[in-house]
């Protein structure tokens, strides 16, 4: 006997009319009960036995498109898919019931397209990735006009947030009103919760990861709206045709140049503006070339008395290549920037501080057979931290220049990851990261007494800053300290039917850079600080477990999670972290853990779509002290996270009531979330002080709101090019007044102590014109 | 200030609401409030002060002074200086520290000791108040500037004290970015009027007072909340229960040299 030839079978999807990749299309031979999905490049590769073979290429919003493969020798098919007609104007979730779905052992994870994204009503009538996203389970935020997002219980700076490969340091813009994210540039976008796969690393809790889109290669085109607050533009085209294609979109807000209209002589500025960009190119058949840029910034300006201006910037170079039909790479090489500057121009001064990275990636994915997918690579990346600089900006400012000493650091890690099947019913993700983080000499560093950076006084019971005995200078290719983790991260899903299955996973995942602030949220003022010799890395441990089933038009994911996490800082209760030189004098290591139950129902066919997501958790943090004398802080008890939400409801619906109108709402209910309330007040100087109950032991009123929208398809029988439609939206319809904080204070006419509630959002009506052409 | 300028962002870009709301708090154990601030002039007069009172529930108006507690300022020479009560929880004495010496606050309340130690702070003088009449968020307001002069290479911290009839102000800083450097501090206030009297009062104080106002002002100004707020917690300050420390007290023994200087608006 001798063994079956096999040959391969690989190629490129692309969308007939732009011919823009396709990312997540299923590969299916339903004979053999096989098949792939495109990765995102749209590449796929699937080695089969010799002869001929019907395969099915489909995605949903694009008809099935169904061909007859003989498979004598390797073959090379790239089609295009033509997009639906009458699925145009409808949402979808990409995550579908497909068989693969079921079988594939990636669990916690949700993709969304960028239709879906921009049909769910906001707030301000602006489509918004962040707010997509907290709408699924296990996501939430800490609150209205908190920048970023939350997963599972972890905090903000947990979350790994990609554009093109690029790490993007701040995921939003005006206090987290907006995202930096433009829907109309944006291709696809993943979150993984948990059962993070090897190839990413250097966050705990989550890896957002968008693909812009490439731009269309066969015809000029143009997408854009404009909304009460915001308008965008998105241009792309050929640059060859079907070979290469630029994309370029810009987006801003311009609410700002209304304020002197209701307000004469008030010079306040606020705003936004991001710019997208990107150049591709098709080489040949094996190679192709992308380069991608994201420029965003917020301005604000009072008057005469304060400038702050604070975005990122990514520019980044990646090279697909193909060594074979069964072995796909991608280098990416990218520079990172987030500038922060502030001006006080009363006080005569400007801040400037930063991030700047630079990365290389290589990424490999090897189809070894139809059993075994293996991915392999290395991620490099060089850290400078420029923690702040303060200019003195006139000639007799009373403020020195000043400079905090600049940090370094190269964080390396290489990864294997093997997609396993098993058996008919069994499949499993198995890979392993080694990561490595060195923290590089700088100019000045302070050496302590016992190497205690933070003392304990246990005649006050407070902890105080160490001064430091010495400073020593260590060179920039010196190393002052390294860690090494390994990172094992594991799932396995198990088919119990046809279209049911269970799963579970365990990762672990090492996160070397904190996000220092003190505030609930991040705020632009936070500074990314490196583990050196007194911060150490966060080690992050999270067990799930989940039932998936699809039904006729709905599918059920039911998932469960418990996660651990080690060295995580928290702040003694005084700490100043603006301008600190010498964080370490006022930080601790602490712990964090978490755990939930997560609902995920979706119905996704038919005129009426949408999701009902429950999710029921529970997020903690302590820090002991370090001996048994010491207190730590709130002495040593857990205590809820700024964002523990222990029940969180969000159902999101849309239905098509005709050709021309499209309706959507939005239903959210969230436990309020956790405050810390006085138990009592004292005067001092004159002037009242609340006393405070342990952190977090109190807690807001619920959270909840109901938003509606409505899409008006103007179709014009005469332009077939053009589409154009107008959405009106009402945020918040029955106009709750939801607590965005709650202040407690002496009010100076009546000279009683109040608790006053800040709302931000009341009902908020909107209507926002959008094109494509 | 970090804060402030946030929170009025946030006011500023939208049309965000405040409302007074109805919250059952809880109520702790009432605690004592030391607040023993000995002032030192430049013209070497001395103004020494010990308010003593309870801590009440929140919502209440009156808060109780302590009436009945033995209070006294021991110097490191021996010297002991026992404080009378006038009325409402005030103690006075005539006490004019010096800065050789260092000085220990004792007070006896309800069988239990506090103590506190401190020494004298020196501050430097202020030199003139300017008057700008295109100042503030407008550039249409009377700011007025207050002008010192920070010792160079040493690191000062300071307590400054603007008060008027317009609203009193007061903050905590430290000369980090401006040492050895002619500084100002300054006042605006939204009516400001010609003939207005302004006083503003500079204190010298050391680190841990300097920590210690600035989580204190926080806590004053809008009482915590919100996502841009740090973690608010019972600040403690320097004053020990020494027979039993989970009892401990709040507030502050401070003493400080302080340079005044009184404007009249143009």
């Amino acid at each position: 006997m001798f063994a079956q030839e096999k040959f391969t079978l690989s190629g490129t999807i692309s969308e007939a009319q732009s011919g823009e990749t396709m990312i997540g299309v299923n590969v299916l031979i339903p004979a053999l009960q096989t098949g792939v999905v495109t990765n995102q490049y749209g590449f796929y590769s699937i080695t089969l036995p010799k002869g001929t073979h019907q395969v099915i290429y489909t995605s949903l919003g694009f008809e099935s498109y169904t061909q007859t493969i003989e498979l004598n020798a390797a073959v090379n098919n790239s089609i295009s898919l033509f997009e639906t007609t009458e699925m145009l104007d409808v949402v979808i979730l990409e995550t579908d019931v497909e068989k693969t779905n079921i079988k594939t052992p990636q669990m916690s994870v949700t993709t969304l397209k960028a239709n879906t994204i921009k049909r769910i009503p906001v707030v301000l009538g602006e489509a918004d990735v962040l707010k997509a996203i907290t709408l699924l389970p296990g996501v939430t935020n800490a609150g209205e006009g908190a920048s970023g997002f939350n997963v599972r219980g972890g905090a903000a700076d947990q979350n790994l947030v990609l554009l093109d490969e690029a790490t993007l340091y701040n995921s939003s813009h005006l206090f987290g009103f907006f995202s930096v994210f433009n829907p109309d540039a944006i291709k696809d976008l993943t979150l993984y919760k948990g059962g993070i796969p090897a190839r990413y690393g250097g966050r705990i809790a989550s890896v957002l990861d968008i693909y812009q889109k490439d731009g269309n290669k066969r015809a000029f085109g143009a997408t854009g709206g404009i909304g009460l607050l915001a308008s965008r533009l998105l241009l792309e085209g050929p640059i060859v045709k079907d070979k290469g294609s630029f994309l370029i979109g810009g987006r801003s807000t311009y609410a700002h140049l209304f304020i002197p209209l209701v307000d004469p002589g008030n010079e306040n500025v606020a705003y936004f503006y991001d710019l997208n960009t990107k150049l591709s190119y098709d080489i040949d058949d094996q190679n192709k070339l992308f380069l991608s840029g994201y420029f965003g910034r917020d301005t604000f300006n009072l008057g005469e008395v304060f400038g702050n201006t604070f975005g990122n910037t990514t520019l980044n170079l990646r090279w697909n290549h193909l060594f074979n039909d069964t072995l796909f790479s991608n280098l990416s090489l990218i520079y990172s920037d987030y500038y922060y500057g502030l001006e006080l121009k009363f006080a005569e001064f400007q801040f400037d501080s930063g991030i700047r990275n630079f990365n290389l990636k290589y990424d490999f994915t090897s189809y070894v057979s139809d059993a075994v997918k293996l991915q392999f690579g290395f991620n490099s990346i060089y850290y400078k931290f420029n923690p702040g600089e303060v200019f003195p900006t006139t000639d007799n400012s009373g403020r020195n220049y000043r400079k905090l000493t600049d940090k370094y650091a190269f964080e390396n890690a290489g990864y294997i990851d093997g997609n396993i099947k098993v058996s008919e019913k069994l499949n499993i993700q198995a890979g392993l990261r080694l990561s490595n983080f060195t923290r590089l000499g700088q100019a000045s560093i302070n050496v302590y007494d016992n190497d205690n950076p933070i003392i304990y006084n246990q005649n006050l019971d407070v902890y105080q800053k160490a001064t430091p005995i010495d400073t020593i200078s260590i060179a920039r290719d010196a190393s002052i300290k390294s860690y090494l983790n390994l990172e094992p991260r594991v799932s396995a899903a198990y088919q119990l039917s046809e279209n049911s299955s269970i799963k579970a996973s365990y990762n672990r995942t090492a996160q070397y850079i904190h996000l220092i602030s003190n505030t609930s949220s991040p705020t632009p003022f936070d500074i990314y600080a490196p583990s050196g010799q007194f911060i150490k890395p966060q080690l992050g441990d999270q067990f799930a477990v989940g039932y998936f089933k699809g039904f006729e038009n709905f599918s059920l994911e039911v998932e469960s999670y418990y996660k651990e996490v080690k060295n995580r800082i928290d702040y003694v209760d005084d700490a100043d972290l603006i301008a600190n030189e010498a964080i370490e004098q006022v930080v601790l290591n602490g712990e964090t853990r978490a755990y939930g139950l997560e609902f995920l129902l979706r119905k996704t066919k038919g005129n009426l779509q949408g999701w009902l997501a429950y999710t029921l958790s529970k997020s903690e943090q302590r820090t002991p002290g370090r001996t048994a004398i010491e207190t730590g802080i709130n002495n040593g008890k857990w205590y809820n996270t700024a964002w523990d939400r222990t029940h969180d409801f969000s159902l999101t619906a849309q239905y098509k009531l005709s050709e021309k109108w499209f309706l959507g709402a939005n239903f959210i209910f969230q436990t309020g979330r956790p405050a810390t309330f006085p138990l009592g007040q004292y005067e001092y100087q004159g002037q009242v002080v609340p006393v405070y109950e342990a952190r977090n032991a109190s807690r807001l009123e619920s959270f909840h709101h109901l938003d509606i929208s409505a899409t008006w398809n103007l179709k014009h029988k005469s332009k077939k090019r053009w589409s154009d439609e107008i959405v009106f939206s009402v945020y918040n319809v029955y106009d709750r007044k939801n607590a965005a904080s709650v202040s407690f204070r002496k009010n100076t006419d009546t000279g009683n102590n109040e608790a006053v509630r800040l709302s931000i959002f009341g009902i908020i009506p909107a209507i926002t014109y959008n094109f494509k052409f | 200030m970090k804060k402030n300028i946030l929170f009025i962002l946030v006011t500023l870009l939208l049309s965000s609401c405040e409302e007074v709301i109805e919250i059952d708090l809880q109520n702790s154990e009432p605690r004592l409030v030391i607040e023993a601030s000995v002032n030192v002039l430049k013209d070497g007069t001395s103004d020494a002060v010990v308010t003593l009172s309870q801590t009440a529930p929140f919502f209440e108006n009156y808060i109780p002074p302590v009436t009945d507690a033995l209070v006294s300022i021991t110097s490191s020479t021996g010297e002991v200086y026992n404080f009378n009560h006038t009325q409402n929880g005030i103690y006075t004495a005539p006490f004019l520290p010096v800065l050789e010496n260092t000085y220990t606050l004792e007070v006896i309340h309800q069988d239990e000791t506090y103590t506190a130690t401190e020494s004298l702070h020196t501050v430097t003088q202020f030199e003139e108040v300017i008057q700008d009449n295109q100042g503030g968020f407008g550039g249409d307001q009377i700011q007025l500037k207050a002008y010192f002069t920070d010792p160079g290479g040493i690191k000062n911290y300071y307590l400054s004290e603007t008060l008027s009839i317009r609203g009193d102000e007061r903050r905590a800083f430290n000369d980090e970015f401006f040492d050895g450097n002619r500084i100002n501090d300054f006042y605006l206030a939204d009516d400001l009027a010609p003939g207005d009297v302004v006083t503003f009062n500079l204190y010298g104080v050391d680190e841990y007072f300097f920590n210690f106002m600035i989580v204190l002002l926080q806590q004053t100004d809008n009482g915590g909340g919100g996502p841009f707020e740090t973690q608010p917690a019972t600040v403690r300050g320097n004053i020990v229960n020494q027979t039993n420390s989970d009892n401990f007290p709040l507030g502050y023994f401070r003493i400080s040299e302080i340079s005044t200087i009184v404007y009249i608006v143009e």
